[in-house]
């Protein structure tokens, strides 16, 4: 991508510099494009590419359409971010070429300019100056010239007419020494000639070279100024004729040289005669034909530069004829040396030459004369031995030819003369007779060629710089897109694990949508087939085993619908919408139940089941008693599923209560590990405890202990996963899902507690876990009664399980009891000799032999115990079942029956007949195992009791024998609530008086079963003592004396009963509840009004009930069902209806109210119970116009500040936990289910109208 | 007396073939120990109210569904009353219907809710004339003398 994309900008680069042209524009442009087309064609096939390799990735466990909208939608943000970058791109690059061709373009143009014009004027002024030099020169020849002229002319008058020789001689020596004079004076000067009309001639020659000075004449002897003198005067017509004549006349005559003394032209040598070839210039008379001045290049061997020589006429004093010639000649040598000085600070070439092209003077020192055999001759510019005039003067002519442009003005800047560029300047000098043209070669680089130089490198720079911004600028911006697009990446990925999210979360509610109908649709056939069990019990006809049987389906019903309420409290767990109750119950008897309910699982192994509860537990606490009964359920299910053979322990203790006084009797391993918890307790916060102080918390701590197969070390952490097992074979094994352990611990974080594994001495595995749970308000209470140790009650178990014997022997001897514990029969008949006949005879001593040490020690501390009760408590599991031989055992037992009271520990499967035998041989005292403390506390007080009653009344006793008897039969089924009822049963037998009612209530409902009955009296009771309570009635006063003053503590007991277990036990034993407050309750209005005739069924009479119900099916129904049990009903068909109702009978009352405030002397309590119009009110959830959400909330926001309240208890077809907490949140009491179950809803209406008056 | 006992194990049997057959359920029991000598004749009171609301829901429902742009609020409310009513008259299997047809209304899905509304109808009407004959039933055991069983 980044090589492409710079591959990309190269290209872009270096099109737009091409582009910058305007002709070149569209041809870039296009080119561009097509660049373009292609990256962006090839791109787009690469990213199909990855997109769609990156959408199988995707599509491995999500659906393909899901994500077809999303990939779609990534590839246009693709295309629109590589489109975006492109875009940036170019527009950088274009940015960046213009930048640095317009910064170029400005320093190059602007100092180029300016340079030029430097140079230019440079170059004028180079030239100008030897051009001023030659002007000089020429000026000061013509002036010498002129000068020269007039001297000669005034010396000519003055010797006008020579008379003679001498005065001829005179006269030419005065022109000498004038022109002596002026030569002198003018040291430039090559030489002057004065050319006579007779042929003489007299001329002074300097040779600069030998710096010699030279007086040159003709012979003065051959002319006769006799002859010359007519010759002037007649030849003056024709000055032609004179001319050639005088010239070649002379070209006979003799011509000398004297050399001269430079300084004061004093004769230095003898005069030598010359030949007329050494002449030097003579400027003769046709130099000036026409009498004017002319001008000329000459050449002399003398001199190796050309000659400017000049000449002017001489005339006569009447000006008519010309007398001679004169002539000055200057040597051009100085404009050259000029020439040469300044070339030498400005490098470069100056020339000057003739119109023609001859050289007259150059800045170097080539020669300018060439020797030809007519003599020197000058060179042609184009002939010069200089290279650069050479090609100068050719580039000139090549170019312009003979048309130079008017004045010959050239500038030229870029002439190339061999392989430099050079300037050319030439100039123009218009002289007369001799106009002069100047060339200036100026090689380029010496003035441009550092500017040059200079800007070249800058346009480098200013390339490579912006082709490096470019570079730069185009990676950042790829990095800053790439940035974008993976942001637009993970924003897609994103979109699509929300879209994702959206559906799991649609499908969770689905699922929970589905649980709600689930709910609904499992409880009620469930509710169906426990109704028809219901019935079926209460059936007469049925035959015990029958009975039993039905009563065992009804108990696994009732289980199997708690396990779905479970199912669907654990989907609610998952989601975690679970919401923990917060409720008082009884937490050992619960465990109890729990043990019970195991040890009948347990029984097919050879599993010992033990509960071990601290007796500083509180009795009461407050907290969600399902999710805790379910916690234990779960992790003892789970002990007795792998462990084949030993025991199942299940510990519980207090934590911040005295605990540790007790901790020496434990196992040590036990002892280490409840310091581990304390420390760890101590860890976790000394926060929480204290605020379990604060909030009357307290922790309970508890272990499951089992023998089983054990956890691996490594799997104690993961056990708790969601569907983890330890080993993978379990499943093979023993089923299951793993999904026990992760509820339980997601149970007791909840409850704010902690579980883990943790290790163990021996085979096993030991789960421990605490509890934050709240105390009642009345704390511990003390259920164990006191009095056992002053009966001097003897224990002895003779049990099978050893775990249990020894906690339980501890435990007895905790509380001060002596006890003796046995395993086997041989070991019980033994001590059982011991104890009695020794102490009889005082003589078995053989028996005692046999005996192992401790126990012996223990029968001897026995022994000492004055006038002992002596319970004995025996494991059928004792007897020898299997044959006849338990017959011949009990015989042996019926020896000690009258000295000991036999307590019979039953297994569940214990044949009937040997229930029969027992019982026949009069041992009543029979629970199911396990045994635990309760069960041990209900025995020995029952014997104390029936110790004190034998005593006391015979006959009373034999009654509530049989009644033990009956219950204690039942127990062996009725295991699930035989925890509970126990105690219950143990307080009832204080009651005579209830006892005989009882027995009077069997009498007349004979198809009831006896436990029913029993409830039902509890019920009674507690409805009764719900009726003491209630001042109102007055009348059940009469039943009072009756009850002893147990019975608060029964009805709190009953009231606690009901709480445990799921909602269906509850439901259960509230139906229970229901039928005996029906039964009961016009039992008390018989008492109270003391007639019969009242039916049964009208538990809510004068109770005035509002319903609100739009189907008027159900409205029909539900009206009939109450006005059958004797309520007033008022039926509305909306919410809106009913509020309005309300509204308007509690005005009314209100009215009435005050009128009766005004009578004054009316009581004032009944007042307050009609102060309300309705004493209750169903409300539909789901109804037009206004829902009874709504409703509700309108109705207590009427009430809000008068201080009433309705009790209002919605109805609703939705059976989820979740609907039921929104009804109470709007404000409704209670919470019933469509279809109406009519049991529940009287006890629903009966308990809320209680509490509401 | 060999007649009407024979009607009346007819009339056990009806019933017992009803509820056998779902189409009844518990409720319907319950409702039929409302009935008293203050209420004589309380179920089939309350039946026909049911007759009359469910043909008065299964209209509207058809109305609804016949919409161009279905109700489901609605729909779905009126399903609930009639899911309401059947189950407190215990006529179980409309009850069953009402359920599915309001899972197709949690859907919007109005094919399937045609279809649901086609199966409740065809379902009351089973009821409807199950519940008839069986009041045939118990008012020919009336007029031949007889008492009406009581449901255990």
């Amino acid at each position: 991508m980044v090589s492409e994309m710079a591959e990309k900008a190269e290209r872009s680069y270096t099109t737009s510099p091409e582009g910058s042209p305007t002709t070149k524009a569209p041809t870039a442009y296009s080119l561009l494009r097509k660049v373009f087309d292609k990256i962006l064609g090839f791109v787009t096939s690469w990213r199909r590419n990855t997109t769609s390799r990156g959408r199988r990735i995707f599509h491995r466990d999500v659906e393909k359409d899901e994500f077809q909208y999303a990939s779609t939608h990534c590839l246009s943000s693709y295309y629109s971010v590589f489109v975006v970058r492109l875009a940036i791109m170019v527009m950088l690059a274009i940015l960046i070429g213009l930048l640095t061709i317009l910064t170029w373009h400005f320093t190059r143009s602007y100092t180029k300019k300016s340079l030029d014009t430097l140079a230019y004027g440079l170059r004028y002024e180079l030239l100008q100056r030897p051009i001023l030099r030659m002007w000089n020169i020429l000026n000061s020849t013509a002036e010498i010239t002129t000068a020269q002229v007039k001297l000669s002319e005034y010396v000519i008058r003055k010797y006008s007419k020579p008379a003679s020789q001498a005065e001829q001689v005179e006269l030419y020596q005065v022109m000498r020494d004038v022109t002596w004079a002026l030569f002198a004076s003018r040291k430039a000067l090559n030489a002057i000639t004065v050319t006579y009309r007779n042929g003489f001639v007299q001329a002074f020659h300097r040779d600069h070279r030998s710096n010699n000075t030279f007086y040159i004449y003709s012979n003065l002897v051959n002319y006769s100024i006799n002859a010359n003198e007519p010759y002037d005067v007649n030849k003056l017509s024709s000055h032609q004729e004179w001319n050639d004549q005088s010239i070649h006349g002379n070209l006979s005559a003799i011509w000398y040289r004297e050399p001269l003394d430079p300084l004061t032209g004093e004769k230095k040598g003898k005069a030598s005669q010359i030949p007329p070839d050494d002449l030097i210039n003579i400027a003769g008379f046709s130099q000036v034909p026409d009498g004017v001045a002319s001008w000329h290049v000459a050449v002399s061997k003398y001199t190796d530069s050309p000659l400017l020589s000049a000449a002017l006429p001489v005339r006569d004093a009447s000006n008519e004829s010309i007398v001679a010639v004169v002539g000055v000649t200057t040597a051009l040598y100085s404009v050259g040396q000029l020439m040469r000085e300044l070339v030498e600070v400005h490098r470069g070439h100056i020339y000057l030459t003739s119109q023609e092209g001859y050289l007259l003077a150059t800045s170097t020192n080539a020669p300018l004369l060439r020797n030809s055999t007519t003599g020197p001759k000058l060179v042609m510019a184009v002939d010069s031995e200089d290279k650069i005039i050479q090609m100068g003067a050719q580039w000139l002519e090549r170019v312009y030819g003979n048309k130079f442009p008017p004045r010959h003005i050239v500038h030229v800047e870029d002439a190339k003369l061999g392989h430099q560029q050079h300037y050319i300047d030439s100039f123009f000098l218009n002289l007369k007779r001799l106009p002069i043209v100047g060339v200036i070669i100026i090689p380029r680089r010496d003035i441009m060629g550092k500017v040059e130089e200079r800007a070249f490198k800058t346009l480098v720079i200013l390339i490579s710089a912006s082709v490096c911004i470019l570079v730069i600028g185009c990676v950042c911006i790829l990095i800053l897109t790439n940035g974008v697009s993976k942001e637009m990446k993970l924003r897609a990925e994103l979109i699509s694990h929300l879209d994702a999210r959206r559906r799991a979360e649609a499908s969770n509610n689905y699922k929970s949508q589905f649980l709600a109908n689930m709910s609904h649709e499992l409880r009620t056939p469930m509710a169906a087939v426990i109704g028809l069990l219901d019935i079926l019990i209460s059936d007469d006809c049925l035959t015990n085993e029958q009975y039993a049987t039905v009563t065992q389906i009804r108990k696994c019903s009732t289980a199997l619908l708690r396990l779905l309420n479970n199912i669907l409290d654990l989907s609610k767990v998952e989601s975690g919408k679970l919401v923990l109750e917060d409720t008082e119950f009884d937490l050992r008897r619960e465990l109890e139940g729990l043990i019970d309910m195991f040890s009948v699982q347990r029984i097919n192994h050879n599993v010992e089941a033990v509960l071990d509860l601290c007796d500083d537990m509180p009795k009461l606490v407050r907290g969600d008693s399902a999710r805790v009964v379910q916690i234990f359920a779960n992790l003892i299910s789970n002990s007795i599923k792998f462990t084949t053979s030993g025991h199942i322990i299940l510990r519980g203790w207090c934590e911040n209560s005295s605990t540790f006084s007790q901790t020496t009797k434990f196992p040590v391993d036990q002892k280490k590990a409840r310091c581990a918890i304390k420390t760890k307790l101590r860890h976790k916060g000394n926060h929480m405890k204290k605020a379990s102080k604060k909030e009357n918390k307290v922790i309970l701590c508890f272990e499951v202990d089992d023998t089983g197969c054990g956890i691996d070390p490594s799997k104690w952490e993961s056990v708790f996963e969601s569907f983890e097992q330890a080993d993978p074979s379990t499943t093979r094994l023993h089923g299951g899902t793993g999904l026990g352990l992760c509820i339980v611990r997601t149970l007791v974080h909840k409850m704010g507690g902690e579980i883990k594994v943790v290790k163990k001495n021996g085979p096993g595995t030991l789960m421990r876990l605490y509890l934050l749970l709240s105390k009642t308000v009345d704390g511990v209470e003390q259920h164990c009664q006191i009095d056992l140790v002053s009966h001097n009650v003897v224990v002895l178990l003779a049990l099978y399980g050893s775990m249990g014997r020894a906690i339980m022997s501890q435990w007895l001897r905790k509380i001060g009891l002596p006890s003796l514990g046995v395993s086997e029969w041989n070991e019980l008949t033994q001590v059982l000799r011991e104890l009695f006949y020794r102490r009889k005879h005082n003589n078995g001593f053989e028996a005692q032999c046999s005996l192992n040490e401790p126990l012996k020690a223990e029968v001897l501390d026995i022994q000492d115990v004055r006038d002992p009760v002596f319970v004995i408590v025996v494991d059928i599991g004792l007897l020898d079942l299997s044959t006849d031989i338990w017959k011949e055992q009990l015989n042996f037992l019926d020896k000690f029956s009258g000295k000991a009271t036999f307590a019979w520990m039953l297994n569940h499967d214990t044949p009937n007949a040997i229930k029969m035998e027992l019982r026949r041989k009069g041992h009543v005292l029979m629970v199911n195992k396990p045994l635990y403390k309760t069960k041990m506390i209900q025995i020995l007080e029952t014997v104390i009791k029936e110790q004190q009653k034998n005593s006391l009344n015979a006959v009373r006793a034999t009654t509530k024998d049989d009644d033990m008897h009956e219950y204690l039969e039942i127990d062996s089924t009725q295991f699930e609530n035989a925890s509970s009822e126990d105690s219950d049963m143990a307080e009832m037998g204080n009651s005579n008086a209830l006892n005989a009612f009882l027995h009077g209530e069997k009498q007349k409902e004979r198809g009831m079963v006896t436990y029913q009955t029993f409830k039902e009296s509890l019920v009674e009771l507690t409805d009764v003592h719900l009726e003491e309570n209630n001042l109102s009635r007055e009348d059940v006063c009469k039943m009072k004396p009756n009850l002893p003053d147990t019975t608060e503590e029964t009805a709190t007991l009953m009231n606690n009963k009901q709480a445990p277990f799921s909602t269906v036990s509850e439901s259960e034993s509230s139906k229970h509840w229901d039928q005996h407050s029906e039964s009961s309750c016009p039992k008390g209005k018989a008492n109270s009004y003391s007639s019969k005739a009242v039916t049964e069924q009208k538990a809510l009479e004068g109770l005035r009930i509002l319903l609100a119900e739009d189907t008027p099916v159900l409205q029909r129904v539900a009206t009939i069902m109450l006005e059958k049990m004797g309520a007033k009903v008022m039926a509305v068909g909306d919410g809106l209806q009913a509020v309005d109702a309300l509204n308007c009978l509690l005005s009314a009352k209100e009215d009435k109210r005050e009128s009766l405030v005004q009578d004054g002397n009316k009581g004032s309590q009944t007042e307050i119970q009609d102060s309300l119009p309705f004493d209750l009110i169903l409300m539909d959830c789901q109804m037009p116009k206004m829902d009874g959400y709504e409703a509700t909330k309108a109705i207590r926001q009427s009430e809000a500040g008068t201080g009433l309240h309705i009790p209002i208890v919605a109805l609703t077809a939705h059976a989820m936990s979740s609907d039921e907490t929104k009804c109470l949140e709007v404000g409704m009491d209670a919470y019933l289910t469509k279809p109406i179950d009519y049991k529940l809803m009287v006890s629903t209406i009966l308990s809320l109208t209680k509490q509401a008056t | 007396m060999d007649g009407v006992i024979q009607l009346q194990r007819q009339l056990v049997d009806y019933t017992a073939s009803l509820f056998h057959e779902g189409f009844l359920d518990e409720q319907f029991n319950q409702l039929q120990q409302l009935q008293d000598e203050n209420n004589p004749d309380f179920v089939v009171e309350v039946v026909s109210l049911f007759f009359e609301d469910s043909e008065r829901l299964l209209n509207e429902l058809a109305k609804a569904l016949e919409q161009q742009c279905v109700d489901f609020k609605r729909i779905d409310a009126h399903v609930h009353q009639l899911k309401g009513s059947s189950s407190s008259i215990g006529a179980q299997r409309v009850q069953k219907a009402c359920i599915a047809f309001r899972n197709y209304c949690d859907e919007q899905n109005t094919e399937g809710c045609l279809k649901c509304l086609q199966q409740v109808k065809h379902e009351y009407s089973l009821v409807k004339t199950k519940l008839e004959t069986l009041f045939k039933l118990q008012r020919r055991v009336l007029a031949a003398g007889g008492s009406i069983p009581k449901p255990i």
